[in-house]
């Protein structure tokens, strides 16, 4: 594994959409080169705070009032 | 002229036992369906209006449904078919994009010497951040937010959108870029981050 295949699959990885055996070689790669394993690091940092961000909001709670009264009558 | 087939057994289960399903499986799916209708839609009624009708198709239609697979994509592929029936042509219009004009991993390489760790982006707050999403095109935007805030795989995005998974991958590539390069830009002019804006 090369350093431009191992930024090819960047997100695969990130995203857990490896194979296992893919998913090792790219482990491997990290340890030994520190460039890759500092932008791997950087866009897991920065899907876990695209995260944190846009998950705070939820359905209103009146949304959900009337979801029920229109499903069930209440 | 044929006959017709004789009416069919009603199999439906009792109303309790529907009810008590659809509450177990799709009922708690109420936010993530609130908050992608809401990317999708771009304001609180017609998000409120595109949930509400969701879950009344999907009750209708719950019989349809193999208890116990994928209740939030499939009420997912109901939301979206919904907003595109009735809502788009009304609210948005898909956009056109160049996407070759996006370059892979451009914010990184501007910040890694300065803020490696992306620092920066811990000062930007949620409304900043998901009104940046609501600028990318639609494609993108929708592909973001399945993934990277509903935590949808490859696979259930690419059965939701009724793409190929190589065109998911490639659009969350893309979109992930051009958030970034929106968030960085943001960051640079409140000064959270020197740099010149891209």
């Amino acid at each position: 594994m090369n350093c431009r295949e191992c930024v090819e699959h960047l997100y695969e990885f990130l995203d857990r959409e490896l194979t296992p055996q893919l998913e090792q070689d790219i482990r491997a790669h990290l340890e030994d080169c520190p460039p890759c394993e500092e932008q791997y690091d950087f866009e897991e940092l920065f899907l876990k705070f695209l995260r944190a961000r846009c998950r705070a909001q939820g359905a209103p709670p009146e949304l959900k009032k009337r979801v029920l009264r229109e499903l069930f009558g209440e | 002229m044929a006959n017709l087939p004789p009416p069919s057994p009603d199999v439906s289960p009792p109303v309790d036992e529907k009810r008590a399903s659809f509450e177990k499986e799709a009922l708690v799916h109420l936010d993530t369906l609130y908050r992608v209708a809401l990317r999708l839609s771009g304001n609180p009624a017609d998000a409120d209006d595109l949930v509400q009708e969701t879950m009344l198709k999907a009750y209708r239609a719950w019989d349809q449904y193999e208890k116990g697979t994928n209740a939030k994509a499939w009420l997912l592929t109901i939301l979206r078919h919904a907003f595109i029936n009735e809502y788009r042509r009304r609210t948005r219009h898909p956009e056109t994009v160049d996407v070759d004009t996006i370059e892979p991993f451009a914010v990184f390489s501007e910040v890694q010497d300065d803020d490696p760790q992306g620092a920066f982006f811990d000062k930007i707050v949620d409304d900043q951040v998901l009104g940046a999403i609501d600028k990318l095109p639609e494609a993108f935007r929708e592909t973001l937010v399945l993934s990277d805030v509903e935590g949808m795989s490859y696979q259930e995005i690419a059965g939701i959108l009724h793409v190929p998974v190589g065109t998911v991958k490639s659009r969350l590539f893309r979109a992930r870029q051009l958030l970034q390069g929106k968030l960085y830009d943001y960051a640079v002019e409140m000064g959270y981050i020197k740099g010149s804006p891209a």
